[in-house]
């Protein structure tokens, strides 16, 4: 478990700074666009592309952090109505759930990448398959943080959020 | 088979807990099993292969789900958002309100009606308006002479209108379920929503909510003889003279010009909507780190942290609920839910009504985002074949959505409010009927006059606008 | 078995027309045993999401314009070149003759098998002013599809292209963001461009096809009858989808017209500027020796 914190606190926080260097870069390469368009009349082709491939980043790894510091919307009001006990395995059966999902998520895009791996993206020459890319390492991340999440159930600890 | 499985899984890993996201993901990666199950007996596939077929399908729908380029506006809209509330700009909107009518009866009650709205503008969401305005007024308040109740609820209602006014990622999160929209009213062929349109559409019935809460914080100032003190005695303070106030709205204005720089670049021709968002991003970050110098490093980390953190929240919800959207047109679900509510009435009114009604019980239960995506899609093809277009039908789900926001059991905003108050919500509860009134008749409004929401784009834009 | 189809337009849209069509050829052919079920309005998703479902053998057929598959297919991209056709006779004559059957026996390698092509009319540009040579263009910001070969296509006649997606492109116009566009007469009219760029010149530079294309993983598991039967279907709907095309056309532009639009006919524009600006664009997507020689079959059709 002490492993496991201590790697998860380490990809959550990696997580954070990747995801904030991409929203840093989508915002230079909007306003990059419209520079060279409204001022220069040369808006640059791959914009829009570059924009889409920064943003599912940042939206897979913000997510993939939201499951470790339990960011994610939920209703916990009636499971709170339970005794203990039932609650405690409910909240194993929901992490589990979680957990699956990622699993589910990591094979689905890895299967993606290799159907869509000679598909070339318009105006960026490069593959389709890279879009596949942080949705299959945020696979690995949720699953990871969700066993995490479990373990921690288990011993009666609490996960620390590594996140603002 | 597949719809009951996706029905009562749905129902049932909510009541676990599931957060909401991954509960409408694993309820569709059944129905798809139940799907991909059928497909590998036809084609003789073997259970590995059905798998990562039936994996790949379902993932490939939400993936492209959030591959959309009007959604950059949500991190954008979310980032600046944050860089105004960690750069100070919150404190300096606040100040003015609070000079201008904070002398009045109930004046910090008006004041932060005033500042909320301001702000809804500023922010992307009502939830970061109240955390905004909440978190530097509701403190305030209960310290001058106001009760906590009171101070919640004025504060949680007037933030409503950050779902309405430009920088709202609902919004842009609507424009998306929408865009599949299509139909005639009278002559004219409907297709998808312009974001555009959209943008000036929320601003009349924003302004309207503000009137009925200013009017409701009134009222209940004077029932309740706010501000007073432990024991009875008003506290109201005297006016700081027209000097003060002129010199706090100067301060207050540069952060409030952002919603100016959004419209009127969109208005010129020098960026589209989505990208209106990156500008007002690069205005924020000059105005907190260039002019005010309030953005230290360490804000600017967080205000990025918590951009990105609430982007992968939302726009996995969006992801999971193209799957849903995917599932439901598989079901032919919308189309069942239209016969059935069509062979019980063919009175526009009539139906408007059940649809609100059947939209205020689903915001009892879903949050903003995952109400739009589910509900859009359901009832937009209804809605146009009873006269109501888009643009209308969005205001009007907003709202609907944005009550939900102050409703238990799941309130975002309530919480919020609430939080910051220390107040539970029972109590919250009984003094809120008049702001309830304020946003029911603005859905009331909306629903049965078009032009209360189709009248200022139409002009703006200078095309019709349903 | 229930074949799905994807499409992006309405219901009662040509092509969608055309393909219930072939199902409805197939179910007879079959028996009753095989049907087609289309899903319109872009239920299922965008054209590029649904090539995606099809190649993954998630969905079983879908009908894309070409521009669909200009990252997949390099064939796709031939009968997109401009002013590659003389005029819609010549396209009929090559494209449902044996040229087009080469492109789509290409689509073969990439995992799809396409069954037909479908002409879409021919894409002009329309502006708030007349383009009747390149040099009307220069300096204009044109709004074009997320797609090499058409930003190749605008710069080479001097304009600035800006790709930008379809729904925002009503607004751009109106607001100066962009100064022209392009599409044929049924988008110009359902998108109510006209409303916003009123002055539609017919330079008919271009004249991509639709393709109605089956899933590959789908298709290897189908007897050798029902594929000849699709097959033939979907040949069958090509006479069918023409009429009902030519209907829309002229519908279109009837309407744009009504609604204040003023068309330069073909007549005015100088099309030899246009197409000697445009000869370094089909050197440059027709590179291989294959690939030209395929647009010189096309040429050399009479
Ligand atoms: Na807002
Ligand atoms: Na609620």
């Amino acid at each position: 478990m002490q492993w496991l914190t201590a790697v998860n606190s380490r990809l959550s926080r990696w997580a954070m700074w990747i995801a904030s260097a991409c929203i840093i870069g989508l915002v230079i390469n909007v306003d990059y666009g419209v520079i060279m368009r409204y001022g220069f009349h040369e808006a640059p082709p791959f914009m829009e592309e570059v924009a889409l491939l920064l943003s599912i980043s940042v939206a897979m790894f913000g997510a993939s952090a939201g499951v470790r510091d339990a960011g994610h919307i939920g209703v916990d009001s009636l499971v709170g109505l339970l005794p203990e006990k039932p609650r405690f395995w409910v909240g194993v059966c929901a992490g589990s759930l979680t957990g699956l999902f990622a699993l589910c998520l990591l094979i689905g895009c890895s299967v993606m990448v290799t159907e869509t791996y000679e598909h070339s993206i318009p105006t960026l020459g490069i593959s389709e398959a890279w879009r596949y890319i942080p949705p299959i390492i945020a696979g690995v991340l949720i699953l990871l943080f969700s066993i995490e999440h479990l373990i921690a159930m288990f011993k009666n600890e609490k996960v620390v959020a590594s996140w603002h | 088979m597949a719809l009951t499985l996706l029905c009562l899984s749905f129902v049932v890993f909510i009541l676990l807990g599931v957060p909401v996201a991954f509960a409408i993901g694993m309820s569709c990666l059944l129905a798809y099993g139940v799907e991909g199950a059928e497909k590998a007996f036809m084609l003789h596939q073997t259970f590995g292969d059905a798998v990562m077929t039936t994996a790949a399908g379902a993932f490939q729908t939400m993936i492209s789900g959030m591959n959309i380029f009007s959604f950059l506006a949500i991190p954008f809209f979310i980032f600046s958002g944050e860089l105004m509330l960690h750069g100070g700009i919150a404190d300096k909107i606040v100040n003015f309100a609070r000079n201008l009518v904070g002398h009045w009866r109930g004046g910090l009650g008006l004041a932060n009606v005033f500042a909320c709205t301001m702000f809804g503008g500023v922010s992307g969401s009502p939830v970061a308006d109240t955390s905004a305005m909440g978190g530097v007024l509701i403190p305030i308040m209960k310290k001058e002479g106001y009760s906590a109740d009171y101070a919640v609820n004025v504060t949680t209602h007037a933030s409503l209108s950050g779902a309405l006014m430009p920088t709202s990622h609902n919004m842009i999160i609507y424009a998306f379920a929408a865009a599949t929209a299509s139909g005639m009213i009278g002559d004219n062929v409907i297709k998808g929503v312009s974001i555009g349109d959209l943008m000036f559409s929320g601003l009349i019935p924003c302004f309207w909510i503000m009137t009925c809460c200013l009017a409701a914080a009134y009222y209940q100032a004077v029932k309740f003889g706010f501000p007073k003190s432990a024991d009875g005695v008003s506290m109201v303070k005297p006016f700081p003279g027209w000097g003060v106030v002129g010199k706090s709205f100067l301060q207050a204005i540069p952060g409030l010009m952002v919603v100016a720089i959004i419209l009127v670049s969109v208005m010129k021709g020098i960026a589209t909507a989505t990208e209106s968002a990156a500008i007002a991003v690069t205005y924020s970050l000059l105005l907190t780190g260039v002019i005010y110098r309030t953005l230290t490093r360490e804000k600017l980390l967080k205000a990025l942290a918590r951009a990105a953190k609430t982007t992968g929240v939302i726009l996995l919800l969006i992801g999971v609920s193209n799957m849903l959207r995917f599932q439901m047109t598989w079901l032919e679900i919308p189309e069942a839910m239209s016969d059935a509510l069509l062979a019980t009435t063919t009175t526009p009114w009539l139906m408007l009504l059940y649809i609100n009604i059947i939209q205020v019980f689903l915001g009892i239960f879903l949050d903003m985002a995952a109400h739009i995506l589910i509900t859009a899609p359901l009832f937009l093809p209804l809605a146009i074949k009873m006269g109501v277009g888009p643009v209308q039908f969005g205001v009007m789900l907003l709202l609907n959505c944005a009550l939900g926001l102050v409703h238990p059991p799941v309130g975002t905003v309530q919480f919020v409010g609430c939080a910051i108050g220390e107040v539970p919500i029972g109590k919250v509860m009984k003094t809120v009927w008049p702001y309830y009134l304020a946003i029911w008749t603005a859905i009331q409004l909306v629903t049965y006059v078009p032009s209360f929401s189709t009248w200022l784009p139409s002009v703006i834009n200078s095309h019709p606008v349903f | 078995r229930e074949f799905r189809s994807a499409d992006v337009h309405a219901k009662d849209y040509p092509t969608n027309m055309a393909v219930a069509f072939m199902g409805d050829q197939l179910k007879t052919a079959s028996g009753g045993k095989d049907r087609i079920k289309v899903f319109g309005d872009s239920m299922l998703g965008s054209e590029k999401d649904t090539v995606e479902q099809v190649k993954i053998g998630a969905l079983d057929m879908v009908r894309v314009s070409t521009a669909a598959f200009h990252g997949i297919v390099p064939e796709s991209m031939i009968p997109s070149l401009p002013f590659l056709f003389r005029d819609i006779e010549h396209f009929r004559k090559t494209m449902y003759g044996p040229a087009g059957d080469k492109i789509l026996a290409a689509f073969e390698k990439a995992g799809f098998v396409a069954l037909c092509m479908y002409e879409s009319g021919a894409r002009s540009v329309y502006a708030k002013k007349p383009v009747k040579s390149p040099a009307d263009m220069k300096g204009m910001k044109i709004r074009v599809q997320q797609s090499d070969l058409w930003v190749s296509l605008v710069s080479a006649l001097g304009a600035s292209p800006t790709p930008m997606p379809m729904a925002e492109v009503y607004t751009g116009l109106k607001t100066g963001l962009v100064d022209a566009a392009e599409n044929n007469y049924p988008s110009y009219d359902e998108a109510k461009h006209y409303e916003s760029a009123p002055v539609y010149s017919e330079t008919m530079h271009v004249m991509s096809p639709e393709v109605v294309v089956f899933s590959k993983k789908v298709w290897d598991t189908l007897t050798k009858e029902e594929q000849t039967a699709l097959r033939k279907a979907a040949k069958d709907s090509i006479p069918y989808y023409v009429k009902l095309w030519e209907a829309k056309e002229k519908e279109s532009k009837a309407t744009v017209i009504k609604g204040g639009a003023k068309i330069v006919p073909a007549a005015e524009i100088n099309k030899a500027a246009f197409v000697e600006a445009e000869k370094p664009v089909w050197d440059k997507f027709a590179a291989t020796p294959e690939l030209k020689a395929l647009v010189q079959e096309i040429v050399n059709t009479k």
